[in-house]
């Protein structure tokens, strides 16, 4: 065997090791969360970890009667679906500004809140929310949670528009459309997979954000990850519920990850190179 | 329909000025060519005609409106891109129908209309099919199938046939001129090949560091450039030129001290001017007898098949002859050239300006 043979081998055998190490970290705990939401509530800290037990859906039935679970659930999915909406009606045209302009600021800005930790935006929400009235309404989990979604979604479809060629633009001005009717009519087609992309990354860290519904929303507007901290107590924790709701939390955005995969990585390299 | 005025325009990135001052007139159904090398401001020029750049200073108008401030939507031009530009998320139909369907045409209006565009330029069978299902030369005729149908005041085309191969370029060449006469629209067209412009055009405009070199029919350009610029860019391969000098015994090269054979009237605009630049297209070489002409060496021969191109060492430089095919010399052989005589061309030394 030659030399570069042998040394492509070892790189491949590497590769495989990383793969599985980066696949271990990164499952580990969610394989962990899900064992442990089908164990009886005493083994679910048990020390050492039990791999061999009677699987029991107790903890799932605890969580339904103890917690008015669809309400939280339904309650997640208005925030959600209304920032996300918010965040594509905003971000889209945001978006093709910024790559029509090519006046980068705004875009970079959008990045900056996007990276800041959330407790910087809290304070000010909670004081103008609690100063006009609407700590506890949807309106402003839904205005709070569009600081997560609109720049996720900017930042998505910029590459996008700005892989689509000036001269089909261009065109289309000769042609007669206004700057708003080339997004309507030319862009936006255009760049539909990455819209689709931009929604669903937006859903899945809106649905999956934790700070603001923590202390925006009350009873009646609580989130599904928000009402998951009610089982973490000072006393005692109910680890079992806790890693039911975890569980069920987590399953809508893995569903949507799943079964959208392959677009997902497609869209997110959209406009990377030209057609 | 309409003509075009250009008036003291002036186009300015920032502090660098691509259009110093600018004026122009192309007439109505005028089919206009502008052609010059790469950064010489003609796509900028375009691009401004079209509504897509602004101008910095001066005055633009197509027919008898002034249009500076006016958006290129409304400026009823139809322009066919580099890349042709074509909408890839639209049929072709809809590509073609879309500016009419803008503009509120009716729809059997739109469909007659869309139709006879197509017949024109053979492209019924592709009508139903998006752009990427075409090849480069069916989407070039979409492209210009798309501005046809909108009877424009101009069609503007930038460079369209870059992308395509040789021998599709002269076809679809010689349907955008059969097209320009068919449809007698006023038509502008920007090339850096000197061919496309020469076959073309009505008219030329020469252009060069965003200056007007010449305006003129291509036979003028070609036959009395007005500088040594024009003279060296129209024209393949490009024209000669050699330092040449009054003296008592004639015409003399600069370098290397050579006799040149010039007739009487080019010889006593050199006489007058003492020296100057001596330009010699390499199709009005001839090669002669021994005692009649420059005696050059052979460096290489090109047979292009339907003549021979002579490569020749003269006055210091290079030097290239185009020949009749059957005249076949090799390398290293000793021919004699002489100039045909009221083919040559006299430019200042200092400036480049010919000397008439």
């Amino acid at each position: 065997m030659t030399d570069a043979a042998n040394t492509d081998r070892w790189i491949r055998r590497l590769n495989l090791v990383q793969l599985v190490l980066a696949g271990v970290i990164i499952m580990a705990p969610t394989v962990w969360m899900v064992l442990s939401s089908f164990k009886p509530s005493f083994e679910v800290t048990a020390y050492p970890p039990t791999l061999v037990f009677s699987p029991t859906l107790d903890n799932y039935v605890e969580l339904t009667k103890t917690t008015p679970f669809l309400s939280y659930a339904l309650n997640s999915l208005i925030v959600t679906v209304g920032s996300t909406a918010l965040g594509l009606l905003f971000g889209i045209p945001a978006a093709f500004a910024v790559s029509w302009t090519r006046i980068s600021w705004p875009a970079i800005l959008t990045l900056a809140a996007r990276m800041a930790p959330g407790t910087l935006f809290l304070l000010p929400w909670y004081v103008m929310f609690r100063q006009i009235g609407m700590i506890g309404s949807f309106t402003a989990l839904i205005l709070s949670h569009a600081v997560i979604t609109l720049p996720i979604v900017i930042w998505v479809l910029l590459p996008s528009f700005d892989g689509i060629p000036r001269s089909v633009f261009e065109a289309a001005q000769v042609d007669g459309c206004s700057v708003t009717r080339i997004l309507w009519r030319i862009a936006l087609p255009l760049v539909a997979s990455g819209v689709a992309v931009s929604a669903i990354l937006a859903f899945v860290f809106s649905w999956n954000y934790f700070l603001f519904a923590l202390v925006l929303s009350n009873g009646d507007t609580k989130t599904l990850i928000a009402a998951a901290f009610n089982f973490i107590g000072e006393g005692s924790t109910q680890w079992g519920a806790l890693m039911a709701a975890a569980t069920l939390i987590a399953l809508p955005p893995l569903v949507l990850a799943a079964l959208v995969q392959r677009w997902l990585v497609s869209g997110l390299t959209l406009g990377a190179v030209k057609g | 329909m309409a003509s075009i005025s250009i008036r003291s325009l002036v186009k300015r990135y920032g502090n660098f000025t691509v259009i110093p001052d600018l004026n122009l007139e192309i007439a109505d159904h005028e089919f206009v060519v502008f052609v010059g090398p790469s950064g010489c401001g003609k796509s900028t020029l375009l691009r401004i005609i079209a509504g897509l750049e602004p101008i910095s200073s001066g005055d633009l108008y197509i027919g008898d409106k002034r249009v500076n401030g006016v958006q290129a939507a409304q400026r009823d031009i139809a322009m066919v891109f580099q890349d042709y530009a074509l909408y890839p998320h639209m049929k072709v139909y809809d590509n073609m129908s879309f500016a009419l369907e803008l503009r509120g045409v009716p729809n059997a209006e739109i469909d007659a209309r869309v139709k006879r565009a197509a017949a024109l330029l053979h492209i019924e069978p592709y009508l139903d099919r998006k752009p990427k299902e075409l090849s480069g030369g069916q989407r070039q005729r979409v492209a210009m199938g798309r501005a046809i149908v909108r009877n424009p005041k101009a069609f503007l085309f930038d460079e369209p046939l870059s992308n395509l191969d040789a021998k599709l370029r002269g076809q679809v060449r010689a349907e955008i001129k059969a097209l320009s006469q068919e449809l007698k629209t006023t038509m502008v067209f920007v090339t850096h090949d000197q061919i496309e412009a020469m076959t073309m055009a009505d008219r030329i405009v020469v252009l060069q560091s965003g200056t007007i070199q010449q305006y003129d029919t291509p036979e003028i350009v070609y036959e009395r450039p007005a500088n040594q610029f024009v003279a060296g860019f129209i024209g393949s391969p490009a024209m000669n030129f050699f330092p040449v000098e009054w003296r008592a015994e004639g015409a003399i090269l600069s370098q290397g001290g050579t006799a040149v054979p010039l007739d009487g009237e080019t010889a006593n605009r050199l006489r007058r001017a003492g020296s100057a630049v001596l330009g010699i297209r390499p199709e009005h070489f001839a090669v002669v007898d021994a005692a009649d002409g420059i005696a050059v060496n052979v460096r290489l021969v090109e047979p292009l098949g339907s003549d021979t191109l002579i490569h020749f060492d003269l006055a210091g430089g290079s030097a290239i002859a185009r020949v009749d095919p059957a005249l076949r010399p090799k390398v290293g052989d000793r021919i004699t050239v002489r100039p045909q005589q009221g083919k040559t061309h006299l430019f200042d030394a200092a400036n480049g300006q010919v000397l008439r």
